[in-house]
C-alpha cells in the first residue's frame, strides 16, 4: 500500500492554536491527530497565590465565556468554604451564565458554523445563491446582523456583575453585585429585545412553536408549515446541511457528558426529577443508555501529551501540569491532556446537554442517524429556546431586599470543586487551599475533551475520533473536515492578538 | 467625543503596549474630549465604543510593520487587511473590516497607533503622546504606513 500523501493545507478560521493532521486513503480520513500547540499553564501561574486568585485570574482564560470559569472558580470556593449562596447570588450567577451561553451559541452559528456553508465547494447547490448572501464572511446578510443583534446581550452581564468580559463579582457565598430595580428592568429589556429578534430572524416562530417540535417527523412538518420556517437561518441553515451531507459525517465516539449547570434557586421553580438540582442535568450516556455522573470518575492522561509522564489516567484533583516537550516527540504530540470519564472520550456541549437531559426531538435524531455534524450545530443553534425563558424567569424572581451574599469565613484551608456548563460543554475547576493560598489548581475546559489527543489505552479523542470516515473531495479545499472540526467548537486561544503585516489569523496546518 | 482605546494582554510582555499605554493616559490629566478605554482582547465587543463618536484611535502591539523601538500609524484599511474571517481568535481586524457594515452612522475614523518591538517605559510614553496627539489633531492619514521614531 502506497504511504498517505503529506500535504500542508491551511484550514481556514480553525483555531490559531489548533493543528489538525489527517491521513486520507482513496479520498477518506483513516486517521487524524488534534495537536494543541500552546501551553498556557494557567494552573501553574496560580499556585502559590491567595485563596481567592482564581475568582480574578481563571475569567482572563478566555475573552468569550469568561463567565464560567468565574462560576466554575466560585463553585470551588463555595464547597471549600462550606457556604450556601442565598437565592438571589444564584440568580444572578445563572443569568450571567446563561446571558454569555445565548450570545455565544448565535455568533458560534452564523460567525463561524455557517461560512463554511459558502464555501466555493457547494456552488452547484441550488440553495447556494441564498447561503452565499447571507453567510458570505464580513458581508453576508445574517453576519452583519448577528454582530449588531449581540452585542447588546453581555451588557446584563456588566450590569449585574459591574464588567464583561472578564467579570469577578462572584465570590464565596454569591455575588459582590447589588443590582437595583431599574437594573433588573433593564436587564429584561436586553432579553428580551433579543428573545423577538431571535425569534423572527433566526427561528422564524415563536419559541413555544419550536419547543412542540418533539420527534424528526415533527422537525419536517415544522419546516413544511410556513414559508417563515422554511426561510429563516434555523430552516436555510437544515435545509442546506442536508443537502450537503452534514447529517452523514463527523460520528465520534457518541459517547457525552454534562457535569449539570444552573443550581435551581429555592423551591418556586424545583428541578426536575433525577437533575440534581440542575436546570441542565449532569450525567454520562453511552451507547443511547444514561449513566449517572461522578466527578471521581474523571481522569486525565498525559500518554501522548507534553507533560510529565505517569501511568494511566488521573483524577485532576490529583494530576499534575508539569510540562515535558522534549523527548518521545513521535508519541507526544499536543500540549492538552487527554480527559476521559470511566475510562472514555466523551463529548460535550450542547448535544451532549440535549442527549443527557433526554431531549425528546434530539434523541430521536441521534437515534435516527447518529451522531453528527449538522445534530451537533442544531443543538447550539437552538439552546437559546430554552436559556432566554429562564432567563426571564430567573431575573424577575430576584428580589433586591433579599441578600445577595452569605458570609463565607476565612478560607485557610479546604479542597473542593467547581463544575458548570460552559457555553462549549463541561468545565471544571479542583482547588486545594492550604495555608490560606492555592496549593493546587486543575481546570478541564470543554475543549480539553473536545481536543484531547490519543489516552494511555491509544483510544482517539473526540474530534480525531469524528474525522475517521470523512470524505475529502478536494484535499486543496477540504471543507468536509472544517465541518466537523467547527461542530465541536473548539476554543483554545484567547492570548495574544496583535496585528502582523501579512498574517492569517486562524491558520492551521493540515497534513492531508 | 474621541476616545483612545488600548488592545492587549497586561499578562503577556510582548502585547502589553495597547494596557501599559491606557495606564499612563489615566494617570494624567486628559482633555474633556478625549475618553481613554482599556479594551483588553476585545474584537467585535468593542463595537459599542466605536459609537458616538468622531474618531477611535487604538494603540496596541504590531509585528513587521517598522524596526523594534519605533511606532507606526495605520489606517483602518490597513487594519482590516490582517482579518481572515471570524473565529474565538478573531480581534482588532475583524471589528475594523466590518465596522462600516455594523456600526450605527456615522462610523468614526479608525486609526492606531502600533508600537513595534518590546514596550520599554521610553516606547510606551512616546506612544501615549502619539496616541493623543492623533485622537486631538483633524489632520487626514493616508493610506500609507507612517513610520514615527519614537
Amino acid at each position: 500500500m502506497a504511504p498517505p500523501k503529506k500535504l500542508n493545507v491551511p484550514l481556514n478560521r480553525v483555531e490559531g492554536d489548533l493543528e489538525i493532521r489527517v491521513e486520507i486513503e482513496d479520498g477518506m480520513v483513516t486517521d487524524a491527530w488534534c495537536s494543541g500547540t500552546m501551553f498556557r499553564g494557567f494552573e501553574r501561574i496560580l499556585v502559590g497565590r491567595g485563596a481567592l486568585d482564581g475568582l480574578v485570574i481563571t475569567p482572563r482564560i478566555c475573552g468569550i465565556c469568561g463567565t464560567c470559569h468565574l462560576t466554575a472558580a466560585s463553585r470551588a470556593l463555595d464547597m471549600i468554604a462550606d457556604v450556601t449562596p442565598p437565592p438571589n447570588a444564584t440568580r444572578v450567577r445563572n443569568v450571567a451564565l446563561m446571558s454569555e451561553h445565548i450570545q455565544s451559541d448565535v455568533r458560534q452559528t452564523f460567525l463561524m458554523f455557517a461560512p463554511d456553508l459558502a464555501n466555493p465547494a457547494y456552488e452547484g447547490c441550488d440553495l447556494y445563491p441564498e447561503i452565499r448572501r447571507r453567510y458570505e464572511p464580513f458581508k453576508g446578510e445574517t453576519v452583519l446582523e448577528v454582530i449588531r443583534e449581540t452585542k447588546k446581550v453581555p451588557e446584563v452581564i456588566a450590569i449585574l456583575g459591574g464588567q464583561w468580559p472578564h467579570s469577578s463579582y462572584m465570590v464565596p457565598g454569591g455575588v459582590v453585585s447589588l443590582p437595583t430595580n431599574g437594573d433588573i428592568t433593564s436587564c429584561q429589556f436586553i432579553i428580551e429585545r433579543y428573545r423577538r429578534w431571535y425569534e423572527k430572524r433566526i427561528l422564524g416562530c415563536s419559541l413555544d412553536r419550536w419547543r412542540r417540535i418533539r420527534t424528526a417527523a415533527d422537525l419536517d412538518a415544522w419546516l413544511e408549515e410556513r414559508d417563515e420556517h422554511r426561510q429563516s437561518d434555523l430552516g436555510l441553515l437544515i435545509r442546506f446541511s442536508r443537502t450537503v451531507g452534514l447529517t452523514k459525517i463527523g460520528r465520534g465516539h457518541a459517547n457525552f457528558v454534562s457535569y449539570g449547570a444552573l443550581d435551581t434557586p429555592d423551591e418556586r421553580q424545583p428541578a426536575k426529577p433525577g437533575s440534581d438540582g440542575f436546570f441542565i442535568p449532569a450525567g454520562f450516556v453511552r451507547g443511547g443508555v444514561p449513566h449517572p455522573f461522578d466527578q471521581q470518575r474523571i481522569a486525565e492522561h498525559v500518554a501522548h501529551s507534553w507533560f510529565e509522564d505517569y501511568d494511566g489516567g488521573r483524577h485532576p484533583a490529583a494530576g499534575e501540569t508539569t510540562p515535558y516537550a522534549t523527548g518521545d516527540e513521535g508519541r507526544k504530540y499536543s500540549w492538552a491532556k487527554a480527559p476521559r470519564f470511566d475510562g472514555l472520550p466523551a463529548e460535550t456541549g450542547p448535544l451532549a446537554e440535549k442527549i443527557v437531559e433526554g431531549d425528546p426531538l434530539f434523541t430521536d435524531l441521534l437515534e435516527q442517524a447518529g451522531p453528527n455534524a449538522f445534530l451537533r450545530q442544531l443543538a447550539r443553534a437552538v439552546r437559546p429556546v430554552s436559556l432566554i425563558p429562564q432567563i426571564i424567569t430567573w431575573l424577575s424572581e430576584i428580589d433586591v431586599n433579599e441578600p445577595f451574599y452569605a458570609t463565607p469565613g476565612e478560607i485557610a484551608a479546604g479542597e473542593g470543586y467547581g463544575l458548570t456548563q460552559a457555553a462549549r460543554g463541561a468545565l471544571g475547576h479542583w482547588v486545594r487551599i492550604v495555608d490560606g493560598r492555592i496549593a493546587h489548581y486543575q481546570i478541564i475546559t470543554p475543549t480539553a475533551w473536545h481536543a484531547s489527543p490519543r489516552d494511555s489505552a491509544g483510544i482517539r479523542g473526540p474530534i480525531e475520533e469524528a474525522l475517521i470516515g470523512t470524505p475529502v473531495r478536494d484535499a486543496d479545499n477540504p471543507i468536509e473536515l472544517g465541518h466537523v472540526i467547527r461542530s465541536f467548537d473548539p476554543c483554545l486561544v484567547c492570548t495574544v492578538h496583535t496585528v502582523g503585516r501579512g498574517q492569517l489569523f486562524g491558520r492551521s496546518t493540515l497534513d492531508v | 467625543m474621541r476616545r483612545i482605546i488600548g488592545i492587549g494582554s497586561r499578562f503577556v510582555p510582548r502585547d502589553a503596549a495597547g494596557p501599559k499605554v491606557c495606564e499612563q493616559l489615566l494617570a494624567g490629566t486628559l482633555p474633556d474630549e478625549i475618553e481613554v478605554i482599556d479594551g483588553g482582547l476585545g474584537g467585535i465587543d468593542l463595537l459599542r465604543f466605536m459609537e458616538n463618536t468622531e474618531r477611535v484611535v487604538f494603540v496596541d502591539s504590531v509585528e513587521g510593520f517598522a524596526p523594534p523601538g519605533q511606532l507606526v500609524i495605520l489606517t483602518a484599511g490597513e487594519i482590516a487587511t490582517a482579518a481572515s474571517g471570524y473565529g474565538h481568535e478573531a480581534g482588532l481586524p475583524y471589528l475594523v473590516r466590518v465596522l462600516p457594515e455594523v456600526c450605527p452612522p456615522p462610523c468614526p475614523e479608525v486609526l492606531l497607533v502600533g508600537v513595534e518591538g518590546p514596550p520599554s517605559d521610553r516606547l510606551i510614553h512616546s506612544a501615549a503622546r502619539l496616541a493623543l496627539r492623533v485622537a486631538l489633531d483633524d489632520k487626514p492619514y493616508g493610506q500609507k504606513t507612517r513610520g514615527c521614531p519614537a
